[in-house]
């Protein structure tokens, strides 16, 4: 089964995608996204592709919409996975600048033909890295989903954006880099154009966001220069984690920008990452349970002024930008 | 319910005027407000909202070729040759004795950071005055009779930006008010236009086609040539027959493409001659002339009458069927003259009918719209000239009205970069290339050339290609384009402009332009790593992407 459920209690749409049941659980041999395996028969640098366990789908089946109460509707988008290197021991944090600085390419190119499709509103892209978030597979990829509805938080993040330009006639983000650099508690790093900072309103312990300076709404929209410094943010911030506790860190990528084809005016959307993961010390996990799923009310056992201490202190070293 | 005697509907209050009634309602958005409303009743010029005006303004006029730019108000003139009024007629406005005695913006109108505008144009035709330190906004409905109430055509006041920013968002309002699907290939191609006018024959198409082979068009138009008559749409005598003319056109492997006056009618056509009910009247009954071109009286059709609807369609299902498939559509302020027709409806309706029928019949094919109304013709067209004709000439001190210059040319093409993209391509009037038979320098030449890639511009080149051709402007001039463009410096006192566009095939690109003293910079991006995509079919349905590094220098 492949379709969308309308939830009338909290206007949220699920997908249902029975399909995703049958996905390969970390494969002991073969790894499918290597060169000369299942999904890739070749050598490649980058690629992506549409996910052979979509929950989205660009031809999806039409749904039989029987009742006006229990609404549904056909879960029509794109779903890809994103291969960021042929090299399976390879992860972001390891990758050559160089490369980090193609996946963008690769990733603001996504971006630019999938918003073209009118059906597409929002182009959401993302990485699991780690078993502790659910990633099957161990090779250095990311994936994509491309909706055809505005996910509930993207949704809360354009309302409170649009609510922040009408009672101050600015970006909140833009507002929000100024304000950082003044109190200067929360930079984990941080170049010329780019700022990466645990942020004020952290909802996990060590939650990275990472803001361009200059109000881009896309990742498209980012000049070469900016481009380059958000590859060395990426790069950075992925060894911090890793050094934090001297372990490979589980972490969830996940980038946001504004959405398409909506009809809609977005232009005080600020195109950010959030990095969030579940380890709250060495081998402890902070679960999300009853509050945090059931309210969208988090608690964070952390202090960010001193998780960001915390990560600025891990020295990583990379060549100077 | 009422509110100070006013009828409240629930959403609207309603107000009782001389001979109409209007009901109004005032929408909040983030940038500023709506004014949404329906009327009904004897309809002709409403004044619907006025604010100050300032001395310093942006204004716009209504059709393809007429000028946007800045404006003083205090030292304002409609500084038009006389002679040329009597041939424009139309072509100037939909009410050219109002723009000749008045400071009138049509559509739209902007102050340093305010813009003000329609958002359609489907009945009405809506435009500012500036009277008595004021801007006015008014719709012209033309005495129009309705006892239902119709909607009128909503206002939009931005503010609190860069009037720059405030165009872009209204040009985004416009876009999601209007819906247009237009085609979403931006073409490139060539135009015989600008080297053979009137005299291109089948014998130079053949020589141009045989020496285009290097320059990897996508489209081949002949432009106004081919024709047996303005309004008489079958090849002339010298030219051979539409299916040859695609045939020859596509073996080359481009988009054929032919150009057409389709509201147009001249006094020498046999259509004037065996159908005078078709054309648009005047108040005795007789046909009105629309514009005098090609030294004839020129007419327009009657967009709603029974008989002209299916003639109209047919011009186009039959040279589709013959195999062209791009149609540059010319002269369409005729569709929208003020006169009788056969249904009691306003000029812009009946503009809105004929478009509709030419959208339906084309399809898919590519439609540009040249010589057109800017705001009614929002969803019927892929592409649209936004200035006057170019030429082979830069004169800068010539009158600034639809005639043709490279030099206003140039300067709308700037003004009205925010409409492109959002509404359809902008047309920017084709590339001249050649460095004889030109008054044109290599500088301006170039200029022209750099600001249409880099404002992501539909390219047509149009020059006899046996000519010298400075051919690595073009390719220069493509790799510009792809971006996504902003423009400051629309309220500057001279043509000195800046561009910036993100995300060019070469990365982001600056520009700084100064028409006036014929000068430009480019400021690249440092180098960053290029990708080469190729998409791959699986069996399964699926799209692989497959990306690597390219070449920069290949």
């Amino acid at each position: 089964m492949l379709e969308r459920r309308f939830n009338p209690i909290t206007g949220e749409w699920v997908m249902v995608s029975s399909s995703r049941q049958k996905r390969p659980n970390l494969p002991k041999e073969s790894c499918p996204i290597c060169p000369g395996v299942l999904e890739l028969p070749g050598e490649y640098d980058l690629v992506s592709f549409e996910n052979r366990f979509p929950a989205l789908k660009k031809d999806a089946p039409e749904v039989k919409k029987d009742s006006n109460i229990l609404i549904k509707d056909k879960s029509q988008g794109i779903c890809e996975v994103v291969v960021y290197t042929e090299n399976h021991n390879s992860e972001l944090s390891h990758m050559s600048i160089h490369q980090i600085e193609k996946l963008i390419n690769m990733w603001a190119d996504r971006t630019k033909e999938l918003s073209s499709y009118n059906f597409i509103k929002y182009v959401f892209i993302f990485e699991n890295k780690g078993k502790e978030v659910g990633a099957t597979l161990p090779h250095p990829h990311g994936q994509l989903y491309a909706f055809p509805f505005l996910p509930p938080r993207i949704q809360l993040k354009i309302e409170s954006l649009e609510k922040w330009y009408i009672e101050r006639h600015s970006c909140a983000i833009c507002d929000v880099v100024k304000e950082e650099k003044h109190q200067n508690e929360r930079i984990v790093y941080e170049t010329e154009n780019i700022m990466a900072l645990v942020p004020f309103y952290a909802r996990y312990p060590y939650e990275v966001h990472v803001y361009p300076k200059r109000h881009v709404e896309t990742i498209y929209e980012l000049s070469n220069k900016e481009k380059k410094e958000f590859a060395h943010v990426l790069k950075i911030i992925t060894n911090k984690y890793n050094g934090l506790f001297n372990m490979p860190f589980p972490y969830m990528m996940m980038f946001f920008q504004k959405p398409f084809n909506i009809n809609k005016s977005t232009h005080f959307f600020h195109f950010h990452v959030e990095f969030i993961s579940p380890m709250r010390g060495p081998n402890l996990i902070k679960w999300i349970a009853s509050v945090e799923s059931g309210t969208w009310a988090f608690i964070n056992p952390v202090e960010p002024e001193h998780a960001a201490k915390q990560l600025r202190d891990v020295e990583v070293k990379i060549d100077a930008i | 319910m009422n509110i100070l005697n006013n009828y409240f509907d629930g959403e609207y209050i309603e107000f009782k005027r001389d001979g109409y009634y209007i009901k109004l309602k005032v929408e909040r958005i983030p940038e500023g407000y709506i004014i949404r409303g329906k009327i009904k009743g004897n309809l002709n010029k409403i004044e619907l909202f006025d604010d100050t005006s300032e001395e310093e303004l942006f204004i716009n006029n209504w059709q393809s070729w007429s000028p946007t730019k800045k404006i003083k108000v205090s030292n304002y003139k409609y500084n038009i040759p006389e002679d040329w009024k009597k041939s424009a007629k139309y072509s100037a406005h939909p009410m050219p004795d109002y723009l000749e005695n008045n400071i009138i913006s049509d559509y739209f109108i902007g102050k340093k950071n305010k813009v003000y505008g329609f958002l359609t144009s489907k009945v009405a035709h809506p435009f500012f005055e500036i009277r008595d330190n004021k801007i006015i906004a008014c719709l012209e409905y033309f005495g129009k009779y309705t006892d239902k109430y119709i909607d009128i055509e909503p206002l939009i006041i931005l503010e609190d930006k860069e009037m720059e920013e405030l165009l872009e968002i209204y040009a985004d309002y416009v876009k999601f008010e209007n819906n247009p699907e237009f085609i979403k290939w931006n073409p490139v191609g060539w135009s015989s236009w600008y080297h053979y006018y009137e005299n291109l024959t089948w014998e130079e198409t053949l020589k141009n086609l045989e020496l285009s082979k290097e320059y990897n068009y996508e489209v081949f138009q002949l432009d106004d040539s081919w024709q047996k008559d303005i309004g008489d749409w079958i090849p002339k005598e010298s030219y051979p027959d539409f299916e040859i003319i695609a045939n020859k056109i596509s073996e080359y492997g481009y988009t054929p493409g032919l150009w057409i006056a389709p509201f147009s009618v001249s006094e020498t056509s046999e259509i004037y001659l065996n159908h005078p009910e078709w054309l648009v009247k005047n108040e005795n009954g007789n046909p009105k002339v629309a514009y005098i071109n090609w030294r004839k009286n020129i007419y327009a059709l009657d967009t709603t009458h029974p008989e002209v609807q299916i003639h109209l369609k047919n011009i186009f299902l039959n040279m589709k069927e013959k195999g062209i498939h791009y149609f540059k559509i010319d002269f369409l302020f005729a569709g929208a003259i003020h006169g009788k027709r056969y249904l009691d409806v306003t000029p812009i309706e009946a503009y809105n009918i004929g478009m509709k029928i030419i959208r339906e019949a084309a399809g898919e094919d590519f439609v540009l719209g040249c010589g057109a109304p800017i705001l009614p013709s929002i969803g019927y067209v892929d592409g649209m000239r936004i200035s006057a004709d170019t030429a082979p000439f830069y004169k800068i001190n010539e009158p600034d009205f639809v005639y043709p210059n490279a030099y206003y040319a140039l300067r709308n093409v700037i003004t009205r970069y925010f409409m492109n993209g959002k509404w359809w391509w902008n047309d920017p009037d084709c590339l001249l290339l050649r460095t004889e038979e030109t008054e044109l320098n290599e500088k301006i030449i170039e200029m022209y050339s750099y600001v249409s890639g880099l404002l992501n511009n539909m390219i047509l080149q149009s020059d006899d290609l046996s000519k010298n051709i400075r051919k690595d402007i073009l390719l220069k001039s493509l790799e510009l384009r792809g971006g996504i463009p902003h423009v400051k410096g629309l309220m500057n006192d001279n043509y000195y402009f800046e561009i910036e566009s993100y995300n060019t095939q070469i990365g982001n690109v600056k520009m700084k332009v100064d028409l006036d003293k014929i000068n430009f910079g480019i400021e690249y991006d440092i180098n960053y790593p290029l990708l080469k995509k190729k998409t791959i079919l699986r069996e399964d349905k699926r799209l692989f992407h497959y990306y690597e590094e390219r070449d920069n220098n290949a």
